[in-house]
Order: structure tokens, then sequence, then C-alpha cells
């Protein structure tokens, strides 16, 4: 038999249909097919989505954190900055509904809260709240020890001020976001907040940053203020004020000292005060700043200017010789002074604060003058300061004045200006009559001022104003020892919504000294003085004494008072006294 | 193979793995770098601490409050000071 090949064996030749064959070639075709779509969709246009959670594993966006500035006064002394704190966050579905009641109770102790109320900050709807912020890093270290799960700390900073009440009103203080909220604080915000950087790092699987791919944003540390202020002088001032406020049972107080060479603030000082590192219930009368914001009728302290004009139009000389009498009959009511005068000069006017010789005086001007002048010296306008709130006072238009009107703003009453805006007036008469630029940034130069009258009639004011703390004079308190000092009393009535209150007073005192070579002019108001005298002489006039004295010596000032200056021979200190040594407790 | 496609294959092997160790090496320069930093920030923080703890130290309040209490100083009154004339 012929063999058959296994090929061409008809038994194991199959005859499949052709369509079964076609039917898996298309199926496989179909499946390479989607195959190839995917790889496409992956590689294309779907793309992101894969790049997104590749680059979420191994990218990370962090903070780059950035302090704001530093605020010094004008030696360099720090007044106010920021120090790292802790927020403690908790997240609260993460807290174990079990958690140990001491741990609550360790965590309520360590944060200063109650029990309960951190229980309820744990029930929170939201799933994130703060426990606390701006915690002591310390105490935060304390709370991460607890290891409480769902506790989370925070980095955040927190602003400190070493001078406390003293500075409070020039400061101000920041919020917990680190933004200013009153005084310098908030006037300079925008130089001294920090801008926080961010940047997107590579991390490896612990977490490490191993390298660097954008930063977003540069982080920007705020400018560092340096301020006029004295910290030193400014503590002089803030004591005297408050001992004067609490002795004379006062209800306010400001005082404000200026530097009549280059126009800088020194001191400004305000009471009652508050801590700005710890602002629990503050009340509206803590936080105004008296010295910028009040405005009231400055009584006889304005008295100098009307008197100086007439002087400096040639009517009068200081000596030119007055009839005062009991009263003067104008307006609805009679003006009368607290003492009467026969005859009184010039300068006796000022010395013995008469209010008929101002009156009688300042009708010898034309209102347009006089209100020239309040206009020139800085009433009725804010002062240009760059601190926030500062007032502008009222002063009418002169059209508006009739004759009791202009005799009765002679000593000051019908026209209101600020502390602030009577200690600058006064520059002029410190200045030999420049008015000088204040400002509460450090620029100790010498400012040229604005002429508002001659050095003559200045320097003759300068002298009477010394007067006034001599002999016979209405402010003998206001005397520093060492220096010749010279100023103005006030004394006004308070006003309330019905008018003048008999019994309710301002007294004032503002100043210059030495007299031979102006350095500094000084105001000082205290607000309803109940005890111990209410005039200026009595309650003003000794806070000045004391902020002249001690302020003067401070800044290294030499004495002009000379019939006790000097020392020809003196005694070395005898060999053997040794310095005690002494451990200063902290 | 001749021997120029070995030498470019033993030159392409040499700077892979040199790149990698160079890799690995600015890696950990990198990590020390951002150490760095940190302490740097840390050492600034600390800075900024103490100098506030000074300040804190030497204010006006408490030096007059040791002054006074501590050390029983009494503050200068002017007729117990002696001026000199300059130039004596």
């Amino acid at each position: 038999m012929k063999p058959v090949r296994f090929s061409t064996s008809p038994n194991v030749v199959l005859r499949l249909p052709m369509w079964r064959s076609r039917l898996m070639l298309f199926l496989l075709f179909v499946a390479f097919a989607a195959l190839g779509i995917r790889a496409f969709w992956i590689q294309g246009p779907g793309n992101g989505f894969y790049e997104a959670k590749a680059i979420k594993g191994v990218q990370r966006e962090i903070d780059m954190p950035a302090t704001r500035g530093k605020i010094l006064d004008r030696n360099g002394q720090l007044i106010a900055t920021s120090l790292e704190a802790k927020a403690v966050i908790a997240y609260t579905d993460n807290i174990p509904a079990d958690l140990a009641p001491e741990k609550i109770t360790q965590l309520a102790k360590l944060l200063e809260m109650s029990e309960a109320e951190i229980k309820k900050k744990f029930k929170d709807e939201r799933n994130q709240v703060f426990l606390k912020r701006q915690v002591d890093p310390e105490i935060a270290q304390q709370v991460r020890r607890l290891e409480i799960p769902g506790i989370g700390l925070n980095n955040e900073y927190r602003r400190h001020y070493p001078e406390g009440e003293a500075m409070a009103h020039v400061i101000g203080f920041t919020n917990v976001e680190d933004r200013g909220q009153e005084g310098i604080e908030l006037a300079r915000d925008k130089d001294l907040a920090a801008q926080a950087g961010k940047r997107r790092v590579v991390v490896d699987r612990l977490g490490r940053i191993v390298n660097d791919i954008a930063i977003l944003q540069f982080p920007q540390n705020g400018q560092d203020l340096q301020l006029s202020i004295d910290s030193k002088v400014q503590y002089i001032a803030y004591n005297a004020l408050k001992s004067a406020v609490e002795k004379h049972k006062a209800k306010a107080g400001g005082a404000v000292v200026l530097d009549v060479r280059s126009g800088e603030i020194l001191a400004l000082a305000n009471w009652p005060s508050y801590n700005p590192n710890s602002r629990k219930s503050l009340t509206g009368e803590q936080l105004r700043n008296r010295v910028l914001t009040d405005t009231f009728e400055p009584g006889s302290t304005i008295k100098p200017f009307p008197v100086a004009l007439v002087m400096e139009q040639g009517k009068v000389q200081p000596d030119t010789n007055m009839t005062i009498g009991q009263k003067l009959l104008i307006g609805p009511k009679p003006i009368t002074d607290t003492h009467p005068h026969g005859m009184l000069t010039v300068s006796q006017v000022i010395q013995k604060s008469s209010n008929i010789g101002t009156a009688k005086l300042a009708l010898q001007l034309e209102p347009r003058e006089m209100w020239d002048l309040f206009a020139a010296v800085g009433f009725g306008q804010a002062p240009n300061i760059g601190f926030p709130g500062a007032v502008a006072g009222r002063l009418h238009p002169h059209q508006k004045w009739g004759q009791s009107d202009q005799a009765r703003m002679s000593f000051g009453y019908g026209i209101s200006t600020s502390l602030f805006q009577l200690a600058r007036a006064y520059t002029i008469f410190a200045r030999d009559g420049e008015l000088v630029p204040t400002t509460i940034l450090r620029n100790p130069e010498y400012k040229p001022g604005t002429r508002v009258m001659s050095a003559k009639t200045a320097i003759e004011m300068r002298n009477m104003l010394e007067t006034v703390t001599e002999q016979g004079g209405t402010a003998i308190r206001a005397r520093a020892d060492g220096f010749r000092v010279g100023g103005k009393t006030g004394t006004a009535h308070k006003v309330e919504s019905k008018g003048y209150v008999a019994n309710k007073y301002r007294a004032f005192f503002v100043g210059l000294a030495p007299i031979s070579a102006p350095r500094i002019v000084v105001a000082v108001m205290v607000d309803e003085p109940s005890a111990g005298g209410h005039y200026g002489g009595e309650v003003a006039a000794p806070v000045f004494s004391t902020i002249v004295s001690e302020t003067l010596r401070s800044l290294n000032i030499s004495p002009d008072i000379t019939d006790r200056t000097l020392v020809q021979n003196f005694e070395p200190i005898p060999t053997g006294v040794q310095a005690q040594k002494v451990v200063l407790k902290q | 193979m001749n021997r120029a496609t070995l030498t470019l294959l033993a030159l392409l092997l040499i700077c892979a793995l040199s790149l990698v160790a160079s890799q690995q090496r600015a890696r950990k320069t990198f990590v020390a770098l951002e150490r760095a930093q940190v302490q740097e920030r840390k050492l600034n923080q600390e800075w900024l601490r103490l100098e506030f703890e000074q300040r804190n130290l030497s204010k006006s309040s408490r030096i007059r409050d040791v002054a006074r209490n501590q050390l029983r100083m009494s503050p200068i009154t002017p007729d117990r000071t002696l001026y000199f004339k300059e130039g004596l």
C-alpha cells in the first residue's frame, strides 16, 4: 500500500469553516486596538491625572516663614518684637472617643482652659479647630509630649512688647494674625508686615526635602522701624503722669515731650493705659490716645499766642502797663480773673494769667490776624505725623467771630486743640519764632521750621513764660532744679452735654526748657483732678517739673542755672573704698 | 563587536554610573543645606528671644526697681550734684 502522507490523509484533514478563524483574528485585533488606544490615552490626552498622582507622591508645597519687623526706639532699644509661638489645633475626626480623662485634664491645665471648653471644641462640627493660639513654644512641647492623637501644632508668631504699659499707646498692638490693630503697629503695618513665602520641593520616602523645584513666592521679612521715642524719656513721662493722676484722683492724663531741634516726639504718654502683651477686656477708655485724639478747650495755655502777636505788631512791650480792673463787660457774661488785679504789665498778664488783660490785648487785633496766627501754629488742622486718629480740633472761621468770641478765644474758650497740637505750637517760642515739623520716626537732624513770628518777639515771650515759674507766677511748682524753665498753666472747665460743668476741670501745663537754649517742649494734661487742687499750676506743673529735670539729665544736657553749678575744689574719693559686689535677683 | 564599540559602551556605563553617583551626592548636599537652613532659622529665633530677654532685664522699670529695692540707691537730686566747669 502506498503510504499516505499525514498531511494529505483524508482522515486528518480538518475542514474548519473560514469565518471562525476570521472572527478570532478580528477579536485579537480589537483587543490589541483597545490596548493601543488605552496606551495612547495614558501617554497623551489623559496624561495629566497620572502625572498629578505621581507628583503628589514626591512633591510638596511648603511655607517659607517670614517675621514681622521689629520696632526700636531712638537708641536702638527693642520696643516690639515677634517671637515664634505655636497654635494648638484639634483635628476633631482623629481624636479618639475614649480619650483618657486625665489627658484632657493635663491638656486643659497646660493651655489654661477649662476641661468643658476643651471637650466642647473636640465636638466641633468642623474637622479642624484652634484650641489655643500663640502658645509659648515650651508649653507647646509639653502638649506634644502628651501624645494625644489628633492634636497638632502650627507655627506662628507672637508679638512681645518689653516696655508694656508705658509705651502701649504709641506702639499699639497686633492681632493673632500678626497684623497691626492700633498705634504705630497699625499706622505702619504695610512696612512692618511680613509676607510668608511658598516653595515646591521634592521629598523622599522619609519625607526629607531632597530637591527644590521652584520658589513660588519669595518670603519677605517686615522692615524694622526706628521711632523717635526715647524709651527712657517715655518711662519718665509715663511714671510722672501716672503718679499725678493717682495723687489727684483724676480720670485720665496725657503728656508729650518734643525735641525742639529735630521736631521728634521723644515721649507720648497716656493714662489710663493697658498692657499690650495681654489684652483681655480692654475698654475704649484705656485704648484712647488722649494726646492725639482728644480735643479740648486749651484754657490759659493759649494766652501767649495772641499776646505775642500784639507784641509783634509793636502795639505793646513786655513792660507796658495796663489797667486790668475787676471785670470786663463783654458778651453775655462778664470776663473775670481768679484774683483781681489793678494794674499789670504785659509780662505780668502772662505771669499771673489774667483773663481780662489777655482779652484787652487780643481785642487790639483784627479777628483775621488772630485766626491767621492760630492757623499758622497748626490749630484746626490735623498734625501730619503719620499716626492714626490724630485730630484737627476746632477753629471757627474768623468771619463768624463776634467781639466776645474773640475775647474768650484769647484765653482758650471757643477753640479746641489736642495736647499734641498745643505742644507743637509752643515750639515757636522755643525755636525763636519758627514752627518745627514733627515726626514720630527717628530723624535727629536739625530741621528748618516755618517762621511764624520774629525771633525778638519769640524770645521776649520765652522770658515772659519763665516768669510764670518764678515768685509771683502761677506755676512755681513747674521749676526744675538746675534748669531755667518757662511755660504756661491752664485750667479749663470741662464741657459736657449741658455746657460747661462748674466742678469738673482739665489742668494743663505747657512749657519749654532750658530757657537759655531750649531743647524740649513738654505738655501735660490731667483730666478731672478731684483731690489736692485742680489748677494747672498745682496739678500739671509738678509733672512738667519732674519730666523736665529727669529728661534733661537723661539727655545729658548741662544745667543752665549757673549760681551753683561750679565746683572749684573737690575731694577725691578716699582710697580703700571699694564697690560692693552685688548679685542681682532676676 | 569591534573594539571601538566596546570602548564606547564602557564609557557610556561609566557616565551612567557617575551620573547616578553625582545625583546621590547632590541630594545629600541638599539635605545638609536644608538642615543648615533650619538650624539658621532656629538660631535666629533664639537670638531674637535672647535679645528680648536682655531687653526685659535692662528696661528702665526694672533698673529702677533693682536700684531702689535691692541696691538701696536713691535718685540723683540737683542738691547732691556737683557740676564742673568745662576746661577745669
